[in-house]
């Protein structure tokens, strides 16, 4: 059976595709998948852009508001998948089992953010996917200008939207 | 009641190559034309330090009013950075007083952002843990300070600062004179520098897995032992016409480096 996709449509920059890898990482895909599904990514905002690190979405709507998410799940990281460019990982709090929307898009190869052990600090940080189409896209993202808003650093300046999320 | 500070994870990370034998730490220099002594001293400094690399931590500038001022100071600052930067790696974290360089000032002059916080991996292992710096400005740890937390969360959104840009250079110079009025006022009566919240700093440490915050902002230079191994070292402000004169570098040097702290030392540079 082939892995999952998911195109995100970013309004006015074009389509990132993304396959899930459902057999590594399958808690993860399910979870991603589920939030997909009820359009809870629809009309969110990439709301936090490092270039060269990561470009991350999925958690908060035009003007900082934060959506409400479902359970936290568990943290996939002892995988094997690394944290390479145009991977995709699950972001969180510093509670390695935290994660629920958030997710980001590596924009260069964070090795820092690979599992380690499974401690407190050496979770590290669980990938689930990658772009199979529109790194031009990805790369857009990670080129806008960033301020800050409110308690958040690097947000951009010019809102940048998911119109709509897509599982094909 | 203090403000809760969020840590976005995960936080960027620097890795500091083996052949770095030496780093520099930096911060609150507070650049100014009229402020001669002290820029003397870090021109001096810049042209000279034998560091392999160098993190200026925030406030390397009294006041930045917009990439597009290129007034003779601003070109001596770039064309001093530009040729540090030639001969090391310069990150550059902004501070509170200046937030709005933006790319065109990077560019120019050939340093690396750096975002707040950041992590640095000095690459020593120890106790078969890796030693990990975790550099602010610190402006955001200052939980108590919440005038200022107000003013940075107002000045730091995308609307104020594109509205400030917009406005014409005399307009923004003439805001710089009044911000440096105002901060020679604090400096007089001492009462304008809030303190890092202790609790958040360890929080912050134990969430990335650092042993040492390293951070300015705050103008009270010391290393605070924070327990469970870890530390938090203060940068001095550079004020040469004080008497002392203050214009100290945070040093690492890699061979001292047997424990993240054992590596840090304190350089107060003579003026010539």
């Amino acid at each position: 059976m082939s892995n999952p996709q998911v195109e995100l449509h970013i309004l006015d920059l074009g389509v990132i595709t993304i396959e899930l890898d459902a057999e590594k990482a399958p808690k993860c895909t399910e979870n991603f998948l589920h939030y997909v599904n009820k359009g809870h990514y629809d009309k969110t905002i990439f709301h936090r852009v490092i270039p060269g690190f990561m470009v991350q979405g999925g958690g908060f709507e035009p003007g900082m508001t934060q959506k409400e998410c479902d359970e936290p799940i568990e943290n996939e990281a002892n995988n094997g998948l690394k944290n390479n460019h145009y991977t995709l990982a699950m972001a969180r709090t510093s509670d390695p089992h935290s994660a629920t929307a958030q997710f980001f898009i590596n924009v260069a190869d964070n090795d820092f953010l690979n599992h380690k052990a499974p401690s407190m600090q050496g979770w590290g940080y669980a990938v689930f996917g990658k772009v199979v189409n529109g790194n031009d896209v990805v790369d857009k993202i990670a080129a806008v200008k960033t301020g800050r808003k409110g308690f958040h650093d690097d947000v951009p300046k010019e809102d940048v939207v998911i119109e709509k999320a897509v599982a094909l | 009641m203090s403000t809760p500070t969020v840590l976005h994870q995960p936080v960027p990370h620097v890795q500091a190559p083996q052949h770095w034998q030496r780093v520099d730490f930096i911060s609150d220099l507070h650049l100014d034309a009229h402020e001669f002594t002290t820029f003397d001293a870090w021109v001096q400094y810049m042209a000279h330090t034998p560091a392999d690399a160098l993190f200026i931590l925030g406030d390397l500038f009294e006041v930045w009013v917009g990439d597009d001022n290129q007034d003779p100071f601003a070109l001596q600052c770039i064309a001093t950075l530009k040729a540090t930067a030639q001969r090391m790696p310069v990150y550059f974290m902004c501070g509170n007083r200046d937030f709005l360089v933006g790319h065109e000032l990077l560019n120019a002059s050939g340093m690396q952002s750096l975002s707040d916080p950041t992590l640095l991996d000095l690459g020593v292992t120890s106790k078969a843990k890796n030693t990990r710096l975790l550099l602010s400005h610190g402006d955001a740890l200052c939980l108590d300070d919440h005038d200022y937390l107000a003013f940075r969360a107002q000045v730091r959104r995308p609307e104020w600062q594109a509205h400030f840009l917009a406005k014409p250079l005399t307009e923004r110079q003439a805001y710089a004179r009044d911000v440096r009025s105002k901060s020679e006022a604090l400096k007089r009566n001492h009462t304008g520098y809030a303190d890092v919240d202790t609790q958040a700093a360890i929080d912050w440490l134990q969430a990335t897995e650092a042993q040492v915050l390293l951070h300015g902002h705050t103008h009270k230079p010391a290393a605070h032992d924070l327990g469970h191994g870890l530390s938090r070292w203060v940068l001095s402000d550079w004020h040469a016409d004080s008497q002392p004169p203050r214009l100290e570098v945070l040093r690492w040097q890699r061979e001292h480096a047997s424990n993240p702290t054992h590596g840090l030392h304190r350089h107060c540079l003579v003026k010539d």
